[in-house]
C-alpha cells in the first residue's frame, strides 16, 4: 500500500461529502433504523406463540398423540405463567347427549351471581374485564332487548316493575357465528355446544359481528387473571387461558358438563332459575320443563338461529 | 422559458429556507409537546378489582332443621316444651284486623305468608297437640326435617316441579350415572313464616371502560 491512493481516497471522500451524499446516507440510515424498529416486535414473538403452537395441527385432524403433546405444552405454559399446575383435558362430546338450557324468568332476581360464578370458573380476563353473561334489566311487558339495561347498579334487586334476563351464548342449532368463520376455528359439536379452538382462531371477529346475541368476546389485550383466581380444572375447548387476539364465549362449561356436572352459573343461581340437562333424556329436568311449562321464548326467534337456550315463565 | 434573474432566484431560495426552517421548528416543537404530554392524555385505566368473594358463595341462604341435626348443632330453639306446657297448647291471639299477634317470646318471627299475610294461623302447619312436630291438614304428622310434603299440600304444582327438579336449586351432577345431584329443601331458600324471597344486593355489574379514569398524567396545559 502506498500513500497516494489513500490520499486520493481522502480527497474523494472529502469531495463526496456533498449535500447529496449526506442526504442519501442519512436517508439510508433512517430507513434502516425504521425497518429495524418495525421488526422489533418479532423479538417478542416467543411471548405470543411458540414454534410448537405455530406448527400445531387443526383440532379435528389431531391424533391422540398430537393432542397429548398439545396438552403437555398447555400445562407447561400455564404453570410457567401462573405458577399453578393445571389439569387440562380434551373432553369429547358424550353419545346420546344434547344439552339444553332453560331459564325461568319468573324466578330470576338479577343478583348477577351467575356472572361472577362464570368468571371464577372459566378464566376470562379480569382486566380488561370479560364476562360471558349479561343480565338485562327489562321493564315489564316487553321482550325487546333494546330496552334492557345491563349496567344497573341498584342497591337491591329485584326492583318492582322490572324483570331480569341473563343473556349468554345461546348455543344455536343454526349458528351464524360458525358460518362466517374463515378458518373453521369455531364449530358446533354433536352435543350442541359451539366451541372455539383458541389456537386456531385468527381474531378476525367476524363471528362477533355475526352473533345476534352479543355473546362473543374478544381479547383485545393479553388477558390478566390473578393467580389466586385461576381455575386449574381446564379443558382444551373450554376454560384454558386464552391469549391476546382470540375470541371466546360461553361453552356451557365444557370442563364440567362433559364429565356430567352442572354448569357453574346454574350451581351459583340462588333462586334455582337456571336449569340444564340432556334433552334426549325424557327423565331430565329440561325435558320435564319443555313438556310441562307453557311460555317459551327463544331470543330473537325470527332470526332462525334456533337457540338451545329457552326462557320460560312459571305461571 | 425566460431565464430567472439572479435577484429572483435569491429571493426564491430565501423563501424556501424560511418555509423549510419554519416547518422544522414546528415539527420539533410538536414533538416536544408530545413528549412532555402537555395536553394531558389519560394514563392507563385503573385495575379492575376481582369481585368480592361473598358473591362467589354458593351455599344455601338458610339452614333447615335437618342441616342443624346433620351438623350436630344447638337445637334448643326447637325444644318447644322447655317453655310450653304439654297439656296446654298455646292460644292464638289476633288484633281487630285479624292479624296474628306474635308473642314477645317469638318476636324473631315475622309473619308474611300468603297474599295479604292471610296464612297466619300457626296450627295450619304446626301440630297443636304436639308442638315438636308439624301436621298436614289431612292429619299426617311430619317431623321438622321433612317439610316438603307439608308445603306441597298447598303448593301442589310447585311441589310437583320440585320433585321433578324444575323448582329450586340443584347442583352436583346432571348425569346421575356419574354422581349425585344435590337438592335443597323448601326452607333452605324460603322462610316458612314469610316465604317471599327478600330483595338483596346485586353483585357488581360490568365496569364501563373510559368513564372514570384516573387523573391525567402531569401536564395538561393545553386542556
Amino acid at each position: 500500500m502506498n500513500a497516494s491512493p489513500s490520499n486520493s481516497s481522502d480527497k474523494t471522500s472529502d469531495a463526496a461529502m456533498s449535500r447529496r451524499s449526506f442526504l442519501r446516507g442519512a436517508a439510508a440510515f433512517g430507513g434502516l433504523t425504521a425497518l429495524a424498529a418495525s421488526l422489533a416486535p418479532l423479538l417478542k414473538l416467543h411471548e405470543f406463540t411458540s414454534t410448537e403452537e405455530f406448527l400445531q395441527k387443526y383440532y379435528k385432524e389431531m391424533t391422540p398423540d398430537d393432542m397429548a403433546r398439545v396438552l403437555r405444552r398447555i400445562t407447561a405454559e400455564v404453570e410457567r405463567e401462573y405458577g399453578v399446575r393445571p389439569h387440562v383435558r380434551d373432553l369429547k362430546p358424550m353419545d346420546g347427549v344434547e344439552f339444553i338450557y332453560a331459564l325461568n324468568l319468573t324466578r330470576c332476581i338479577g343478583c348477577r351471581k351467575c356472572v361472577h360464578a362464570c368468571v371464577a370458573e372459566n378464566n376470562p380476563s379480569l382486566n380488561p374485564e370479560i364476562q360471558y353473561i349479561r343480565v338485562l334489566k327489562m321493564p315489564h311487558g316487553s321482550m325487546d332487548v333494546e330496552k334492557g339495561d345491563h349496567t344497573y347498579a341498584d342497591k337491591e334487586v329485584p326492583e318492582k316493575g322490572f324483570f331480569y334476563m341473563p343473556v349468554q351464548c345461546q348455543q344455536c342449532k343454526n349458528p351464524p357465528c360458525v358460518k362466517v368463520c374463515p378458518v373453521n376455528a369455531t364449530w358446533q359439536e354433536k352435543d350442541g355446544i359451539t366451541v372455539i379452538d383458541y389456537d386456531w382462531c385468527i381474531g378476525c371477529r367476524y363471528c362477533e359481528a355475526a352473533c345476534p346475541y352479543w355473546a362473543r368476546r374478544f381479547n383485545f389485550t393479553k388477558p390478566e387473571i390473578p393467580k389466586d383466581r385461576l381455575n386449574p380444572d381446564m379443558a382444551y375447548l373450554g376454560n384454558r387461558p386464552r391469549k391476546q387476539g382470540v375470541m371466546e364465549k360461553c361453552h356451557f362449561c365444557i370442563q364440567r358438563t362433559r364429565v356430567g356436572r352442572y354448569p357453574a352459573c346454574l350451581e351459583a343461581c340462588p333462586v334455582g332459575a337456571r336449569k340444564f340437562g340432556n334433552i334426549l333424556d325424557p327423565e331430565s329436568e329440561v325435558s320435564y320443563i319443555l313438556r310441562e311449562k307453557r311460555v317459551f321464548i327463544q331470543l330473537k326467534e325470527e332470526m332462525g338461529t334456533s337457540p338451545r337456550f329457552f326462557y320460560y315463565f312459571d305461571k | 422559458m425566460e431565464p430567472i434573474s439572479a435577484h429572483a432566484s435569491a429571493r426564491l431560495r430565501t423563501r424556501t429556507r424560511v418555509v423549510l426552517g419554519g416547518l422544522a421548528v414546528l415539527f420539533f416543537g410538536m414533538s416536544v409537546l408530545f413528549f412532555l404530554n402537555l395536553w394531558g392524555r389519560t394514563g392507563p385505566q385503573p385495575a379492575i378489582p376481582p369481585v368480592d368473594l361473598r358473591f362467589l358463595d354458593t351455599s344455601p341462604w338458610r339452614r333447615t332443621y335437618a342441616d342443624l341435626v346433620k351438623a350436630r348443632e344447638d337445637l334448643s330453639d326447637y325444644d318447644c316444651y322447655a317453655c310450653h306446657d304439654k297439656a296446654k297448647p298455646p292460644v292464638l291471639r289476633f288484633d281487630s284486623g285479624h292479624r296474628l299477634l306474635v308473642p314477645q317470646e317469638h318476636a324473631n318471627i315475622v309473619m308474611g305468608h300468603g297474599s295479604h299475610d292471610r296464612n297466619n294461623l300457626c296450627y295450619n302447619c304446626h301440630n297443636e297437640p304436639n308442638l315438636a312436630t308439624l301436621q298436614v291438614r289431612d292429619g299426617r304428622e311430619l317431623g321438622f326435617d321433612n317439610i316438603p310434603p307439608l308445603c306441597g299440600s298447598c303448593h301442589g304444582p310447585t311441589y310437583r316441579d320440585w320433585e321433578a327438579g324444575a323448582h329450586g336449586r340443584t347442583g352436583g351432577y346432571w348425569d346421575r350415572s356419574k354422581g349425585a345431584a344435590t337438592r335443597l329443601s323448601c326452607a333452605n331458600c324460603h322462610n316458612p313464616h314469610s316465604p317471599r324471597i327478600p330483595a338483596r344486593e346485586p353483585a357488581p355489574g360490568p365496569h364501563a371502560l373510559r368513564t372514570a379514569g384516573p387523573p391525567p398524567l402531569p401536564g395538561g396545559l393545553l386542556r
